[in-house]
Order: C-alpha cells, then structure tokens, then sequence
C-alpha cells in the first residue's frame, strides 16, 4: 500500500514537474528592451525568443495595438511618447513599457553669407522662427530629417504640436 | 519676460560657428495642483561636440512662476549632454485648460570660435504645458478612422477626462452615410468609465463586407454631461475597379488582335474616364509590346467591356509576363497576368486566382510540442490513477 502512495506522489510531481519545464520553455523570453526602458532614439531594438507576435500601443488597455512579426534583430520605429508592449506566442508575455524621450536638436549649415541650411536633426516636428534682427521674417514646420534654406540671423526651434 | 527682450537677448550673440544645438524632453506635460511647485530636468545637447556658452530663459504666459537654475552656464565639448533643471511655483488659482511656457536654450558665441564667419545664431525650446482640470465632468475626444487588414475600418475615439470629476458613463452612437447621404447604418459603443485626468479608447470595427466606396461617418460622444460631435469620411475597399475577364477571338500571331476585357466597378458611385493599359514583359523585365484600351465610363457596381488592339507583329512564340493596370484619374489598380502566346493561341493566366499572402500558414511547433506533452502526461495519470493503481492496490 505504501509503495502505491509513493508511486501517487511520483506521477504527480512528475506532472508538475514537467508542465513547470514546459510552461517556461514556451513562455516568451524577453532579453530586450528592459522594462521601462527610457531612450532618446527613436528606434528600438526587440530581443524576444519564443514569441511570433509583438504587440505595441500608446495605451495599457492594448485597445489599438501595432502588431509586428517578431525576428531576429527586430527594430521599431517609433514617434516620442511612452509606449507599452507584450510579446505573444503560445503564452503572452506580462505587458511592459518603454518611453522614448522627444528631443529637439537644429543643426545649422552655412551655404553663403546670410544664408543657412536648417535641418531638424531630432525626433519630433519642430515649428521653426526665423528672424532678422527682431522681425520673424519666416516661419515653417520641419518634419524630421528635413532641411530648408533660411535667410536670417536667428533661427529658433520648438516641438510642433501638428 | 517678454518676447521681445528675448529677441533682444538673442540678437547680442549673433557671432558663432555653425552650430547643432538640443534639448531633450521637447515637452513637460503636467496636471495642475493649487499652489503646485515642482522642479522640471532636461538635457542640453551638445551633438555637435564642442564648447558652448549657454544662456537660458523662460518666455510666455507661465514664465513669470519659474526660475532657472542656472540662467547661463558653459557646455564642454566632452560633454555630449548637459543635465539642467528649472522650478516653478504655480498660484493658487488658474483658469481651466492649457497653460504654457517656453525654456530658451540658445547657444551665445564662444570667443574661442573666433575664425568663422558664420552669424546665425540657434536657440531650441524645451516647453512646459500645464492642465487645469474643468470644472464639473469635462471630455476632450477626437474620432479617428484607421483602414484595418480586413478590409473594414476601425473606429477610435481617444478620450481624456479633463474635468474635476470621474466620467461614470462615456460612449458613442456612429452613423454611417452612403456618399448620396442615405443613412445606412448605425451603432452604438458600451459604456465605460474615465476616471478624472486619465486617457481611454473607445474603439469600434466597421465595414468588413460592406462594398466598396466612399461613407461618411457621424459620431457622437456621448458623456455624463455633455456631447462631443464629430465627422469624417472614409473609404471601404480597393479603387473599386477589378478586372474580371479577358476574352480574345481568332488569335493569330504576328496579327492585330482584339482583346475584350470585362471590368467591374465595385465602388458605390459611377467612375468616368477608366481606361485599360497593358505592358508585355519579357523575362529580362523588358517591355515587347503594349496596348491601350478606350475610356469609358463605369456606373456603380456594373461591368463594362474595354476593347483594345494588340499589334502581335514581332511577337514571338512564348510566355509573357503581362501588367495591365486599369487607371481612372490618379489611381491605378495593377493585375500581373501571364500571357501564353502559340501561334494559333493566347492563353491567359493568373486571372481569378487569389494569391496567399502566406502570413497565416504553418503550424506553430512549440504548440504542437506542448500539446502532445500535456496529452502524455493526462494518459500517463489516466493509466496511473484509474488502471493500474486499482490492480496494485488488489
């Protein structure tokens, strides 16, 4: 009758053991990003093993998911904000987050005297005065990587709100 | 202080070198508290590596409440950024809405830079926006109509609960008109909750099925204690023009030879000045030869036959890969066909197949593994508990 009990126990830890090994082996592995990962960049970079979806949204509720395939060096492009994420393959992974920071950077290139190439070398559109002396003497919304001319002295950048 | 001693400021430093300046964040978003004082970070960055004399400044209607750290500081050109941070000391009271303010960030010349002959200056702008709460239940929505993989779009309506008090019961009722203006559906959200300065999505597919055209969508937001009206249009399907047949009688190679090609407008309003235009391709990629159909005029959901002549002098005998495009003002719906070509015969291939995407396909191995193992280990238990464990136990 012993033996009986001990064979009992032997099965079901077995069970539990194994769907312990399973469940982990099929879980979605996340090595990167790293929860609430914060970055300047507007690309980011998913390691994720186990998983064929990723799943990313501007909103906890995952109401209007961008739903990417997942491989090997997956990078995603994204405006700045913060975003939240999941990983799906046989299991879902827990929901993450990451933020990417808005940064405005102007660069300014000289093509002549009084003339200058503007370009919005940050992540986010940027309303741009341009002014002579104290005049705005143009005005202008640079999406980003954009270059212009500008004929001016002084050239202020802010974030756009279009 | 003021805009104008601002531009004063700025126009001191006009001497300097090309430049690269930022700042990061571009915005502080704040929800506002009576009496609210807070310190803001942000990043000056210094992405073009070199030294820089910096001034900084507020401007606009909350520049009167906040005070820099540091109103004029050096960037070294090791310093690729620079952490900065200013205060603000809000009042007791502000009005409901948007309140705002602008950081100035602008690079003064360095007088190590003195051999160039640049004159510009550059200055970037960290903003602060506060929010004041409405009074009472206040919503701030917008409707957007996003085209889905199905083929139908999907509503969305993100909803900000800008008010003092929680949104209890917030939904929308959607009309949805045919371009003549009948109404030909209608629907309404479930109702949710927002609790006070949070952000919902009130979300809502249309259109699987529906044929293609143009609609437009009139919503209504519907809160506890007030509605918000929206609308929009939208478009269901492709251009509305499919290419269903082509017909070809008494082929004769090296011979003119008329094609008739039957096209369907599936949009729901006539298209005028549709034409056919086809390309005949070679297996380098290469055009051999090309025809070109009549315009006509195609009324909603009917078919008409296009006509066009194919001078098939020079062809020789073989396949042809064929693109034949049926346009009508700027758009254009593409079909690539394969044209047999015999001496006596034209067989057309690759119409009224539909090619997989293949996005779907294949089983997912690790569920089939976990399937099977969670299968053994039921029989194994099953055998265990129910069979063997009974003849143990005699």
């Amino acid at each position: 009758m012993k033996n009986v009990y001990k064979i009992d126990m032997v099965v079901i830890l077995v069970s539990v053991f194994v769907l312990m090994i399973l469940v982990g082996y099929t879980s979605p592995l996340v090595i990167a990003p790293l929860d609430e990962y914060e970055t300047n960049e507007n690309s980011i970079l998913f390691v994720i093993e186990n998983a064929d979806k990723l799943l990313i949204d501007d909103n906890i509720d995952f109401t209007t998911p961008e739903e990417y395939v997942i491989g090997e060096g997956l990078k995603i492009n994204l405006k700045p904000g913060k975003y939240y994420w999941k990983a799906v393959g046989v299991f879902k992974s827990e929901i993450k987050s990451f933020t990417i920071n808005s940064e405005v950077v102007l660069e300014l290139k000289e093509i002549e005297e009084g003339r200058y190439g503007v370009v919005n070398s940050g992540n986010t559109r940027l309303n741009v005065d341009v002014y002579n002396g104290t005049a705005i003497v143009d005005k202008m919304t640079l999406k980003v990587g954009d270059e212009v001319e500008v004929s001016g002295d002084k050239i202020v950048g802010e974030m756009s709100d279009e | 202080m003021n805009k104008g001693f601002m531009i004063f400021v700025i126009g001191i430093f006009m001497i300097s070198s090309v430049y690269a300046l930022g700042v990061s964040p571009a915005r502080t978003t704040l929800d506002f508290s009576p009496g609210m004082e807070n310190t803001v970070d942000f990043q000056i960055l210094n992405s073009a590596g070199k030294d820089m004399n910096i001034l900084i400044a507020a401007q606009g209607e909350l520049a009167e409440y906040i005070s820099v750290s540091s109103g004029a500081l050096n960037v070294a050109a090791t310093e690729k950024t620079k952490q900065v941070s200013y205060e603000f000391s809000l009042p007791e009271n502000l009005g409901p809405g948007l309140h705002t303010a602008d950081i100035i960030i602008l690079e003064a010349p360095n007088s190590a830079d003195g051999a160039t002959s640049v004159k510009a200056t550059v200055a970037v702008v960290t903003q602060l926006h506060i929010y004041v709460p409405y009074p009472g239940k206040h919503a701030k929505a917008e409707m957007k109509i996003v085209s889905s993989k199905d083929g139908g779009v999907t509503f969305v309506f993100p909803v900000i609960s800008v008010g003092e008090f929680d949104l209890t019961s917030v939904k929308v009722n959607v009309d949805i008109y045919d371009t003549a203006g009948t109404k030909i559906d209608s629907f309404i959200t479930s109702p949710i909750e927002i609790p006070s300065g949070e952000k919902k999505e009130i979300v809502r597919a249309w259109g699987i099925g529906a044929p293609s055209g143009d609609y437009v969508a009139r919503a209504s937001l519907i809160y506890d204690e007030g509605t918000q009206s929206f609308n929009g249009t939208f478009s269901i399907g492709d251009a509305g023009l499919v290419l269903q047949d082509i017909g070809v009688n008494d082929f004769k190679l090296g011979e003119i030879v008329k094609l008739n090609m039957l096209v369907e407008n599936r949009w729901n309003e006539k298209i005028e000045g549709a034409y056919v235009y086809a390309n005949i391709l070679n297996d380098r990629g290469d055009i051999v030869s090309k025809f070109e159909s009549a315009a006509h005029d195609i009324p909603s959901k009917s078919k008409e036959n296009f006509e066009a002549y194919w001078d098939t002098a020079g062809v020789k005998v073989g396949t042809y890969e064929a693109d034949i495009a049926i346009k009508h003002g700027e758009e254009s719906s593409k079909n690539s066909l394969q044209f047999k070509v015999d001496e006596n015969e034209l067989t057309i291939i690759g119409l009224g197949y539909v090619i997989s995407d293949g996005a779907n396909g294949g089983e997912n191995g690790l569920v089939i593994i976990l399937i099977i193992v969670i299968v053994v280990l039921v029989l194994i238990n099953l055998l265990w508990f129910l069979l063997l464990r009974k003849r143990l136990k005699k």
